[in-house]
Order: structure tokens, then C-alpha cells, then sequence
């Protein structure tokens, strides 16, 4: 553990992304401190006004301020991250380690389940489950965690395949140690690693998701301030003021970026063996 | 080979045959249908249930789905229930447009990002490492629609030099075409161009540490000789990997940039499916990606195995 | 319930239009009017409106979209007229006779007009399209008084109805009640979503969905003289910013319909007019009177009291909107009711209302809207509105056809939405407020409106005419089963060399036929 964070410290970028990464919690959970405004307070005067002393990132065509807009869209990001990738590690973990575990039809079934989901670009998939479900932030959180369930699922059950035969789990079971008992104690340890990786990566696609269906206009409700409505509104109004269009979309590129990196990070902190040297 | 091929294809079928009905009995959970989607606000009850029994929407769910698979299988993907143009018609009118797309992203990647991630390789450890390192992560994370709407406030709205959305044919103006793809070709190529350079790399130094390679360094062979004979063609084969893997983001991207920047394409097509209720199109579409996605991956894997001899296929 | 002629509104907006602006004034970089100029013919006119035709049947489209592109391709009996908003004038009709009673119209047509494809236009050809107009149910309501159609020559029809209808003349003026040819509907298996049936004065040449319709001049038009062009692009960019970088560039002689911001960025464009005129686009809050608090009419008049239109207006339309005060008629129009009712914002009034209510702390409800920016925004503006009179307002969006079906089974509490294209005061009243009505999304019902609306429909005296509308607009605008919000004015840019194209309340692009390029 310590030889892991070790390996871990000695990654600038990955530091850089997890303190960043730390920053979006903090901002998330102290909004209401940190915000210089109510991310709903409209004025009729200020519209469309650049960045200033008052207004850091400028306001948008009702005058709200977008920096406290910026800041309250770290819920709805995290939020999502963090439900959808719940979902999604649960469920496809289970799934993966059932059918990997269990092999024969059962594994057939689930296995091609997820091809059916892995056929389909992501994004087009979330669309159709978002006109399934209508938009709302519950139905993207699950849209989305459906979405990366498969990927959840081929890992573990890759895993488990590779080391279900290894001589430890055999020895375990001939010592008559119950099937779950071995499931909890021996593999999932084992297969945790790749999943933690995918995990902090997967992060990172969900809050683009949810910033892509909402801009598309299939996400929250229009008022919500999240970044990606952010966006897609600035779109009809950038041509007057850029600022409404240049800010959130940084919020979510770094939000993206330092999930990123820190999945990177983590990947060669955990398998030394890949050392690309950066 | 031939064996691996056709293994492949039948395994696919199961997967096409689900998605029909995923798709099929999916879109029909779904709220509001085509006829309300036609009327708007004009919907009355009479005239719905008129239209429905038109398009044959109140026979039972199951009779239906056999009645459009059966057509399928004919090569008859239905007629539109929204505008009444055949759903073939429809993908063929707006295919050349979302595969000229993927093509010039993907030709653009390759020939920037493989230059530049095996520079980097050779270079390793060096400022420019440093800096394609940096500059990959960060076109991995840019979202290709905020790419897409900076890229349009910058040339088309302040600088006036490119057209914003509209699509012109390449049969009618090749100049015209090209600067109306410039942007989005941008904008959906980055993160494929990203990936591919951090792969390129990657791979680049595994083969670079291999002995035959350093045999030939210690042979006295020359960099650029090592670099091109020998690395990258066993470099390769990762890459190839990753770009079969970037497809399916092509296509998925392609919805939100033809929509950005109002590109008559299969994603349009998707989401004003979607958007409409439009069963059979939305079902022909969906089809039709997926094949697509399958039939794409299927031709990487064989291209995968020309470039590097040593699989063997199971 | 006696079901005559239903009218429908030329359609139903899906979302769309976004035209607005204040006056009917033209102004521009270089609007210099060259009307006096001699007309030139020849060239091609590149025209661009916000979305594609969904189809080419003008029987069957619904959606005002479609509407642009349709009418070029055909010819109808009456037409409105060129500049004059509710008037109508003759098109293929050369003279006519309208009984005393209302009841039988005898229709003398033109004896020179040909289908695109050589055929004879003849009384046949009206008889057939009024009957498949019938059959096809979208504009049936409108010729269900209809009770016979003789043919008694080549060139006259004689419609009898039922009894009077005040709005026939409207009715027949349609651009989408065109005739079309019975022998290209027979060829096509029935269906004209894709082809052209018609005589207009541009034929279809090519139509590639959602890149370009190609129409070209109809040479033997019967208007002698016309038209002036010699192709018609239209093109469908749905992107606001599209159409605009498009016609700053001129790529496009003409953007059909301007957002509010668009309008105020073209006008200063070098070489570009800009022309609005009071549109038929009117937007409103719909409150669905059938059930919870809303079905208090004190509660509606709160809201209607706590609604800021004038800020709403700076808000989302940039100030370019005519906000409505009392009913949906806009100023203007023959038929526009001076009420003011609403003149100003009362929040102290609106909180009383609620107090007598039984709800003097508010309540929540959810406000519906569909895919159209300005609605989305609107709903945002009057979120924050009525938060200051304690109601508490959760908004849903919901995508076009999920939304529709919501509001046509009455099940929605609050909306924002929008009609466009009412001509005649019928139409702007009828359907939606008549007890049972066919778009009564709102179940309003009272017995003393139900009763004028009858009254109007049947009556052809003006003067009385308008009194009663007069009188049912306050009815209505008391009970306030919608709250108006304002109506949208129509603008279109175009290219400094375009002449002769009419910028109309009902965003029709008929006048192309007689519009011109200098060179």
C-alpha cells in the first residue's frame, strides 16, 4: 500500500489531478460558502457582463454569475461520477465475477448481454435509454451507469477467469473453504486493481456524458447548473460574450483531465511492471 | 483465417438478432409515440388512432416486431413513419456524410499523432516527451463538443474564415466540402489523434527495449533505419487495437458533432429518430450502427493479424 | 356537439419559429428601397429556414416547417395578400359570387393554368383536392360544412355549405389547401410526400432531406410575367448561428426567420435588410384549469398578476416582442381588442389573490416545456417570477413529441408553449377556448364564451363580428385560463439585392414568385 502511494507521489501530473480532484469535492460540498451568489438569483441589469471584480467569470443572458453556476455544476458532476459509477462498478462487477465464476450457460448469457451493450456507441446508447426514461438527473445517473456496466463486467470476469484456475483458489477449495467465502476472501482482492483504474477512468466518462446528453438537451432540467446546459446555452450567445461558452467547458476538461490523469497515475502506480517513465 | 472470419460472423449474429429486440421493444416503453410526435399540438384521439391503424402501430407489439424483422431479412428496413422515405434511402443519403467524417478524423489523427508519438518514444525523457505527453492527456479530455463550439466562435463567428454548419457535397464543390469539414474533423479527430499518440509511444518503447532491436543499435544500424524497419512495424499491432477501439467513439461522436455543427449525417439521423419517435428509422438506424461497429471491428482483427502473423486465432 | 369546420391554425409550431422584433418597420445596413426598379429576371435565390420539410404533401403536413417549402410548388383559389395582415384576395379565382345567406360560393377559375406535368387545371382538379383534403383528415374540420361541390363547366365550382361559415374565405386561402393533381396523387399510389401535383410557380427539381430542396421556375405559369427567378435553393439549417455566418458570408439571399439576438447582429451587417412586421407567433402560459389549485380561478388571475411580461420580454426576447395584456390578438390585427388588463406587475395583488385562495403561503407545481429555446428560457424567467408570490415552480422538460402528447391528454399542470399562423379571429379562439374543443389543452369551459365563439362563426357582418370577439376576449382573459405572454414579430434578413420578397405575419414564402435579384 505505502510502495503504491509511494510510486504514486512520484507522478506530478497524477498529484496535480487528484489535488484538483480534491478541489472539486471541497467546491461541491461547501457551495453555498464558497459561491459569491445563489446560482439561480437572475438580474434584469446585468446580463451578458464580462468577467470582473464582481462577476469572476461574467453572467449569463439572465444575469446569473456563472462562476457560482461553476461551482454548484461540481455537485451534478460528482454526483453523477459518482452514482453512475457506483451503479455501474456494482452491478458489472457482479456480473463479471458471477460469469466468470460460474462459466456454461450462465456465463454465455451474461457475456453476450454485454456484447449486445458494447455494440453500440456509448453515447447513442445513453440516448435511447434517455427517451426511454425522459430526462431527469436520476434517469442520466442510471442511463449512464447502464451504459458503462459492460466494461465493469468484462474486467471482473476477466479476471477471475485468469486466476480461477491459479493453484491458491484450488488449494483453497480443496480445503473445502465455502464457494463465497473464497469469492470474498481470495478473489476479489486479486481483481481489485484493475478495477480501481477503471474506476477513477470511467469517473471521467461519466461527467463527459452527462455534460454531452445535457448539451444535446436530453439530461437535467434546463435551470439546473450543471456545465454541460451551461454550454449548450452559451452556444446561442458566445458570438456577444465568449466567456459564457470558455468557462464551464474548462470545468469540465479539467474535471476530465484530472480524472485522467489520476486513472493513469493509478495504473502504473498498482502494476509497476508498465513503466512508460512519465 | 477464413475459419476465424466466419466464427466471428456467426457469433455476431446472436448480437444483431438482440438488438433488434432491445431496440425494438425498448423504443416502445418509451413515452409519446410517432403519431403524437406528426400531430404536435393538433393531437386529437380520432385522428391518432386513424393514423395508428394506418401504420399498423395497433397490431400487438410481438406481431409487429416479426412482421419489421421479416421485411429485414428481406433487405426492407421499413419506410420512415415521419416523413415516409424508405429508412434505406434515408442511411444511404446521410452515410457518405458521417463515413467522409470519420475517415478525414481518423486519416488526420493517424498522420499527426503516429509522427508524433514515435518522436516522443525516441525521445524519451525530454522536454518534447514531456510536453506530447501533456498535450495527448489533454486532447483525450477536451469534450469534443466544447472543441467544436470554440472552434466556431473563434473561425466562424470572430474570425469569419469558415462556414459554422451546413455540409456541402463533394460532388458539387471539393473546396466547399473540405472547408465546411475542417472543424469538425477537428473537433471529433483530437481525442482519436490523442489516444493513438499515447499508444504509438507506449508501444513505440516495449519494442524499443526488445533485443533484436538493440542487437541491430548494437549492429551499428542508424536510428531512423532501427525506427522504421523494425519498431514500427511491431508497434503497430497495439495501435491498430486502439484505433479499431476509437471507432465506436467515432461513431457515438459523430452524433454530437454533426449535430454542432449541422451535418446531414447517420448521428442527425439518430437523434432526430429519437427525437420524433420514429420507430422504424430510429430501429433501421440503430441496426445499421451496430452492423456497422461489428463488421468495422471484425475487419481491424483481420487487419491485425496481417500486420503480426504471430496470432493465433482460437 | 357540432363538429363544422374545425379550423386548424396552419400549424402548429413544433418548437420552432424563434421571429420576433418591434415594429413594422424596416431597417437595416443599406435599406435603401429600390422598389421603383425595373424587375430583372433570372438568377438563383438561396433561401434558408430553420428546419427541412418533414414531407411534400400539402394535405397531410402538419408542421409549419414544411408549410415554406410546399407552397411554391402549387396554386390555391384565394391567397392572403401580399403586405396586408387578415386580408384576402384572389389567386386562381378570377371572379366569385358568395350568396346572401353565406351558404353557396360559385367560384369562376382561370382558364389558362397547367400542372407542372402539361395537364389542364380544371373544376375537376378543385372538386378532387377539397374531397382528398376531406379524406385526409388534417384540415378536414375546415370543409366539414361542405355539403356539395358541382362542376358545372371547366372553369366554375359551386360549393354549397351547410350553413355560413364567416372564415370560408380564409379557409380556402390556405397556402396548404392547394389543388393538386389528381392524376400525379393516382401515379404515386396516393401519397405526395415526396413529389410535386401542383401548378405553382416553381416545380420541384431535387430534394436531398435536411441538405436541399432545388425548385425550378414553372414556365408556363398563368400569372403572365412571372415568376421572375429562375431556381429557388432552399436550404434547412437549424443552427441560429449557422444561418447567420451563413447570410454575413452570402451564401444565402434570405434567412427566413431571426431570433431576437440574430436580428440585432444582422442589422448592423454591411449589405444586409432586415424587415419585420407584427407576426402571428404568439406564446403563452397554459394552466390546466381541470384540476389542483389551478382550478381556482383567483389563482390564475395571482399568477397572471405576478407574471412580469415587460421583463420576460427584455429577458428572453431581447425586448424585440410585443407583450400581450390582454388577449392573443396582437395589436394591429382587425380584430385586436384594446383590454390592457395586466398593465403591470402587482405582486401585492397577486399575494392577496392567493391569501382569499386558501393558499397564502403558495404551492408547488411543475411547469412543462418542450424543445424550443425561447420557451425554456421563458419558463426559467417565470420560475424566478412567481418564486416572489411564494409558488413554487419545478420545470420539466421533455423532448417535442413526448411533450405534445402530454398537453394533448391534459396532463400537465403548468406550460409554456406557443400558436403561430392564426388569420382569421376563429382560429385564434375556437379550438383552444371553445368547451370540448379539439386543442382545449387547457379543459377551459365557460358557457357564456362557448356561446360567442358560436355567434362569431356564423356572423359575416364586421362590426358585429368584432364586438363579439371583443366581448369573448375579456371573458377569457379574466378567467385566464392561459396567461399571454407576448407575440413574436417576424423578421427576415436578405441580401441587399433581393426585391419584392414580402416579410409576412405568417411567415409564408409565397411572394417568392414575384421576388427579383438585381444584379
Amino acid at each position: 500500500m505505502i510502495k503504491i502511494w509511494d510510486r504514486f507521489r512520484h507522478n506530478p501530473a497524477a498529484v496535480g489531478g487528484l489535488l484538483f480532484i480534491l478541489l472539486l469535492i471541497a467546491s461541491a460540498l461547501l457551495a453555498k460558502q464558497v459561491a459569491p451568489q445563489s446560482p439561480y438569483a437572475m438580474s434584469t441589469t446585468a446580463r451578458l457582463t464580462g468577467p470582473s471584480a464582481v462577476h469572476w467569470f461574467g453572467t449569463d443572458q439572465f444575469g446569473r454569475d456563472i462562476f457560482s453556476r461553476i461551482i454548484y455544476g461540481s455537485r451534478i458532476s460528482l454526483q453523477v461520477g459518482i452514482i453512475a459509477v457506483g451503479f455501474s462498478f456494482v452491478l458489472g462487477t457482479l456480473m463479471g465475477v458471477i460469469a466468470g465464476y460460474a462459466g456454461g450457460w450462465i456465463d454465455q448469457i451474461i457475456s453476450r448481454i454485454t456484447d449486445i451493450l458494447f455494440a453500440l456507441p456509448d453515447i447513442l446508447l445513453a440516448l435511447v435509454i434517455m427517451a426511454i426514461l425522459g430526462p431527469s438527473l436520476n434517469n442520466l445517473m442510471l442511463a449512464i451507469g447502464i451504459v458503462y456496466t459492460p466494461i465493469f463486467s468484462r474486467i471482473a470476469r476477466g479476471a477471475v477467469l485468469n486466476i480461477r484456475d491459479s493453484l491458491f483458489i484450488e488449494a483453497a477449495y480443496s480445503m473445502g473453504v465455502k464457494q463465497y467465502k473464497i469469492l470474498l476472501r481470495h478473489l476479489l482482492p486479486n481483481i481489485l486493481s484493475p478495477l480501481i483504474v477503471q474506476i477513477t477512468l470511467s469517473f471521467a466518462f461519466a461527467i463527459l456524458a452527462e455534460a454531452s446528453l445535457s448539451f444535446l438537451g436530453l439530461g437535467v432540467s434546463p435551470d439546473t447548473p450543471s456545465w454541460g446546459i451551461m454550454l449548450s446555452s452559451a452556444k446561442d450567445w458566445m458570438e456577444l460574450s465568449w466567456w459564457t461558452a470558455v468557462f464551464p467547458g474548462l470545468a469540465i476538461t479539467l474535471a476530465v483531465l484530472s480524472f485522467n490523469v489520476v486513472g493513469d497515475g493509478l495504473r502504473d502506480a498498482l502494476d509497476p511492471r508498465i513503466n512508460n517513465g512519465q | 483465417m477464413g475459419r476465424y472470419i466466419l466464427h466471428r460472423l456467426i457469433i455476431a449474429v446472436p448480437i444483431l438478432i438482440g438488438i433488434s429486440i432491445l431496440t425494438f421493444f425498448l423504443i416502445r416503453l418509451v413515452p409519446g409515440d410517432t403519431v403524437t410526435a406528426m400531430l404536435g399540438t393538433n393531437y386529437n384521439p380520432e385522428q391518432a388512432a386513424r393514423l395508428r391503424a394506418q401504420m399498423g402501430l395497433d397490431k400487438p407489439v410481438i406481431i409487429q416486431y416479426f412482421i419489421w424483422i421479416g421485411h429485414v431479412l428481406c433487405g426492407n428496413l421499413g419506410y420512415s413513419s415521419f416523413t415516409d422515405q424508405p429508412v434505406l434511402t434515408a442511411l444511404l443519403q446521410r452515410l457518405p456524410v458521417t463515413l467522409e467524417l470519420a475517415l478525414l478524423s481518423v486519416l488526420a489523427a493517424l498522420l499527426i499523432s503516429i509522427p508524433l508519438g514515435i518522436c516522443a518514444a525516441s525521445k524519451r525523457g525530454t522536454a518534447a516527451d514531456y510536453g506530447s505527453g501533456i498535450l495527448g492527456m489533454f486532447g483525450i479530455s477536451v469534450p469534443n463538443f466544447w472543441l467544436g463550439t470554440l472552434l466556431i466562435l473563434i473561425f466562424s463567428l470572430h474570425l469569419h474564415l469558415l462556414p459554422s454548419s451546413g455540409f456541402q457535397s463533394l460532388s458539387k464543390s471539393v473546396p466547399g466540402n473540405l472547408l465546411s469539414m475542417i472543424m469538425p474533423v477537428i473537433a471529433l479527430g483530437t481525442a482519436v489523434g490523442a489516444v493513438t499518440m499515447r499508444s504509438t509511444r507506449s508501444a513505440m518503447l516495449d519494442v524499443l527495449e526488445e533485443d533484436y532491436i538493440k542487437m541491430a543499435k548494437a549492429k551499428g544500424a542508424g536510428n531512423l533505419r532501427i525506427i522504421w524497419k523494425h519498431a514500427l512495424r511491431n508497434a503497430m499491432v497495439p495501435v491498430a487495437t486502439i484505433v479499431g477501439i476509437q471507432i465506436g467513439y467515432l461513431l457515438g461522436g459523430s452524433v454530437i458533432i454533426e449535430q454542432i455543427f449541422g451535418l446531414p449525417g447517420i448521428g442527425q439521423l439518430a437523434l432526430q429518430a429519437i427525437s420524433n419517435r420514429d420507430y422504424s428509422l430510429l430501429q433501421g438506424t440503430i441496426l445499421f450502427v451496430a452492423l456497422t461497429f461489428i463488421v468495422i471491428n471484425l475487419a481491424i482483427d483481420v487487419i491485425y493479424g496481417l500486420i503480426n502473423p504471430r496470432i493465433r486465432y482460437k | 356537439m357540432k363538429k363544422l369546420s374545425f379550423l386548424m391554425c396552419f400549424l402548429l409550431l413544433f418548437g420552432i419559429l424563434t421571429a420576433c422584433s418591434s415594429s413594422n418597420t424596416s431597417s437595416g445596413g443599406t435599406s435603401t428601397s429600390k422598389s421603383d426598379q425595373k424587375p430583372v429576371y433570372g438568377g438563383t435565390l438561396t433561401i434558408a429556414d430553420l428546419n427541412d420539410a418533414k414531407g411534400l404533401d400539402p394535405h397531410k403536413e402538419t408542421n409549419a416547417q414544411s408549410f415554406h417549402y410546399i407552397e411554391n410548388m402549387y396554386d390555391t383559389l384565394f391567397q392572403y395578400k401580399k403586405g396586408k395582415y387578415g386580408v384576402i384576395e384572389k389567386d386562381l379565382v378570377k371572379d366569385y359570387k358568395i350568396s346572401k345567406d353565406g351558404k353557396i360560393y360559385t367560384l369562376h377559375l382561370y382558364n389558362n393554368v397547367k400542372f407542372h406535368n402539361g395537364d389542364p387545371l380544371t373544376s375537376k382538379d378543385v372538386k378532387y383536392s377539397i374531397n382528398r383534403i376531406k379524406k385526409m383528415g388534417v384540415r378536414a374540420q375546415q370543409f366539414e360544412a361542405v355539403s356539395s361541390i358541382q362542376t358545372p363547366d371547366k372553369t366554375t365550382v359551386v360549393i354549397t355549405l351547410k350553413q355560413a361559415v364567416a372564415p370560408f374565405l380564409t379557409f380556402l386561402a390556405n397556402p396548404m389547401n392547394a389543388i393538386v393533381n389528381q392524376k400525379v396523387v393516382d401515379a404515386h399510389g396516393g401519397k405526395l410526400d415526396q413529389t410535386d401535383a401542383g401548378s405553382g410557380p416553381f416545380k420541384l427539381v431535387s430534394w436531398k432531406k435536411d441538405q436541399e430542396m432545388v425548385l425550378e421556375k414553372n414556365k408556363s405559369y398563368f400569372k403572365k410575367g412571372l415568376p421572375y427567378l429562375n431556381k429557388v435553393v432552399f436550404k434547412a439549417i437549424p443552427d441560429d448561428t449557422g444561418r447567420t455566418t451563413a447570410i454575413r458570408n452570402k451564401e444565402l439571399n434570405i434567412d427566413l426567420q431571426l431570433s431576437s439576438k440574430d436580428k440585432l447582429l444582422l442589422q448592423k451587417s454591411p449589405g444586409i435588410n432586415v424587415k419585420s412586421v407584427t407576426g402571428t407567433y404568439w406564446e403563452y402560459i397554459g394552466l390546466n384549469v381541470t384540476k389542483g389549485p389551478l382550478k381556482n380561478k383567483d389563482v390564475r388571475d395571482a399568477i397572471a398578476w405576478a407574471v412580469d411580461r415587460d421583463a420576460l420580454n427584455k429577458q428572453v426576447k431581447f425586448g424585440q416582442a410585443t407583450p400581450l395584456t390582454g388577449g392573443p390578438i396582437p395589436p394591429g390585427h382587425a380584430y385586436y381588442a384594446n383590454l390592457n388588463t395586466y398593465n403591470k406587475r402587482d405582486v401585492s395583488k397577486a399575494k392577496h389573490l392567493l391569501a382569499d385562495a386558501g393558499y397564502p403561503k403558495g404551492f408547488s407545481v411543475t411547469l412543462k416545456v418542450g424543445q424550443t429555446q425561447d420557451q425554456i428560457d421563458a419558463a426559467q424567467v417565470v420560475k424566478a417570477q412567481l418564486k416572489d408570490v411564494g409558488i413554487k415552480v419545478k420545470i420539466q422538460q421533455q423532448e417535442d413529441s413526448v411533450f405534445f402528447n402530454a398537453l394533448g391528454k391534459k396532463q400537465f399542470e403548468m406550460t409554456i408553449v406557443g400558436w403561430v399562423g392564426f388569420v382569421d379571429p376563429d382560429e385564434f379562439f375556437y379550438n383552444i377556448f371553445h368547451t370540448g374543443g379539439a386543442y382545449n389543452q387547457q379543459g377551459y369551459s365557460n358557457k357564456k364564451v362557448d356561446q360567442l365563439l358560436d355567434e362569431g362563426r356564423v356572423t359575416m357582418d364586421q362590426t358585429k363580428r368584432k364586438q363579439i370577439y371583443e366581448q369573448a376576449q375579456k371573458l377569457i382573459v379574466e378567467d385566464a385560463p392561459m396567461v399571454f405572454l407576448y407575440a413574436n414579430n417576424q423578421s427576415s434578413a436578405m441580401t441587399d439585392n433581393v426585391h419584392g420578397f414580402d416579410v409576412n405575419p405568417t411567415v409564408t414564402t409565397k411572394s417568392l414568385e414575384s421576388t427579383w435579384l438585381s444584379k
